[in-house]
């Protein structure tokens, strides 16, 4: 006998119910995607007519695409920073050896508690103190803050995981540090580097509150063009922009499902 | 093998980072907050906690949050429950379509919200056919407005934390509970619930802490007519450039979110050593 059985009157309530908060978490995903092919001259759901009208001119604001390249640049150099700081302290954090480790790793992870605009208002203050850099390069600084600590709780349980056995005996059949890292280590915890630096990605292209202050008025990441579009009127175009967001994220996904598949 | 010298040397990089730029942009912080009048002086935490528009904004900020948090647990503890005990084999793409959000940025899931809330938009509609609400209602710039689109925004991080804790309790306790003729109802109730304590509240110190900082949602739903928090920090900082007060906000912020965590902690963490 099962908890969850549609016969039963409970059963029927629970699914009943679990439909419609799948409903309302995905539901206006799909509402701004739908309206946002709609061929009126406003935004309607559900949408009347079929047309890319919208898109076409997003691909004409050159704001937008500024705005994408500028997330994309920043990302990737948040992503490429934070898995070079934090895969080698994560490394040395997942150590056994290593006392006080666990009181480090909860230190590092704080910035994960705090809010994103307090950290934001703090940075700016701190940055018109100290000007140690200039546009977005403060941004990428500011990302690190919680970047860093998601690489590290992704990739220290990924270490944490790998038998110390393996490691040692390549060291003692002859292998440098280096070559048993590169040799033995790195082929087991490849996926969890790809999955942090995902995740690192994700956080920074994302992110709003801290590009909000930081950023370089000249040079917005997309999130901030689309709020401060958004601020003025919501046209459609930003229907269009929000959708083609999301639409890319869901490749993504599906790309990171078939490799996982593909792999067993 | 390994020693001390190359652990340091591993470690260091993210201790000096975060010690140049999460700890000492707190205490420039702290100094901002504490510089009026000059140069040492608490002016504007007596001017924060002396008028009424900003004790009601700390309150409104606590009452969205915990409305938040509500919503969470109501719509997340019977969809967790759901996806952890229903026997398809859709289940893992039923948890990709329920944290896919996760992915898309909060600007973006509150434009989705934007859509459907204003006046000629679907929910506004339907919701005044009905007759729930007066025709010419809208979402927009209300409190309620806000709580639904954050409620939205936070309910994955609650799914996930209570379909991992549900995946791991003992199954055979709701077998025999069930198998000795207790209905699904008292089982949930009775042998569930009481498991989830632990789960339940973890996920509501995850969404609560979230929501009391949450800026883009409020910020883009509900605008300056709804009183949070993180709206007035960007206003005093971006708008009215007063840096002290903003900073002074910033703080009450960051001690109600840290006092939160810390009484959250220890209820956690009793609720942990209790006996069975």
């Amino acid at each position: 006998m099962s908890l969850v059985s549609w016969r039963s009157p409970f059963g029927f309530a629970l699914s009943l119910v679990a439909v419609l908060v799948i409903a309302y978490i995905i539901g206006p995903l799909i509402v701004i995607v739908g309206s946002s092919v709609g061929g009126a001259g406003y935004l309607s759901f559900p949408p009347e007519g079929f047309s890319l009208q919208w898109y076409s001119k997003l691909i004409r604001e050159p704001l937008y695409l500024n705005g994408f390249l500028t997330s994309l640049r920043i990302a990737s150099t948040v992503t490429l920073l934070s898995l070079l700081i934090g895969i080698p302290a994560a490394y040395a954090l997942a150590y056994r050896g290593f006392r006080g480790a666990s009181t480090l790793v909860s230190i590092f992870l704080s910035p994960l508690m705090l809010p994103s605009l307090v950290l934001a208002v703090a940075l700016t203050i701190f940055f018109s103190h100290w000007p140690l850099t200039t546009g977005n390069n403060r941004l990428v600084l500011a990302h690190l803050i919680i970047c860093i600590p998601c690489v590290l709780r992704v990739t220290i349980p990924a270490f944490q995981r790998l038998d110390p056995a393996l490691e040692e005996a390549a060291l003692n059949l002859g292998a440098t540090p280096l070559k048993a890292f590169l040799l033995v280590t790195l082929p087991v915890v490849k996926s969890g580097f790809a999955a942090a630096g995902a995740l690192a990605f994700i956080m920074s292209f994302d992110e709003f509150d801290m590009a909000l202050f930081l950023s370089d008025p000249a040079q917005m990441p997309l999130t901030v063009v689309l709020y401060t579009k958004a601020q003025l009127a919501f046209d459609p175009t930003l229907a269009a922009a929000a959708s083609s967001l999301i639409l890319m994220m869901l490749v993504l996904m599906i790309l990171v499902q078939i490799v996982r598949m593909l792999r067993g | 093998m390994k020693k001390a010298g190359p652990i340091i040397l591993m470690v260091a990089p993210v201790a000096i980072i975060l010690i140049g730029l999460f700890l000492m942009p707190q205490f420039y912080l702290f100094r901002q907050s504490i510089s009026l009048p000059p140069p040492v002086g608490i002016d504007t935490y007596l001017q924060f906690f002396s008028e009424r528009f900003y004790l009601d904004m700390l309150g409104r900020t606590f009452l969205v949050a915990g409305l938040v948090t509500l919503i969470c647990i109501l719509c997340g503890f019977p969809l967790a429950l759901w996806l952890a005990r229903i026997e398809t084999r859709f289940v893992p793409l039923l948890l990709l379509i329920t944290t896919f959000p996760l992915l898309v940025s909060a600007v973006v899931r509150s434009f989705a919200w934007m859509v459907l809330f204003f006046r000629n938009g679907l929910l506004s509609q339907t919701m005044a056919a009905t007759g729930l609400v007066s025709p010419g209602f809208q979402f927009m710039g209300t409190t309620a407005g806000v709580v639904i689109a954050l409620g939205q925004v936070m309910l994955p991080l609650m799914i996930i934390t209570l379909y991992s804790v549900l995946r791991t309790i003992d199954r055979d306790l709701e077998n025999a509970a069930m198998n000795l003729g207790a209905s699904p109802w008292s089982t949930t109730w009775l042998v569930i619930v009481p498991q989830m304590k632990g789960g339940i509240l973890a996920g509501s110190l995850l969404v609560f802490s979230l929501s009391v900082g949450a800026f883009a949602t409020p910020s883009l739903i509900g605008g300056s007519r709804v009183n949070m928090m993180a709206i007035g920090i960007q206003e005093q900082a971006l708008e009215l450039f007063d840096w002290p007060f903003a900073a002074a906000m910033a703080m009450i912020l960051l001690a109600a979110a840290l006092i939160i965590a810390v009484v959250y902690g220890r209820i956690i963490s009793e609720q942990s050593h209790e006996p069975r």
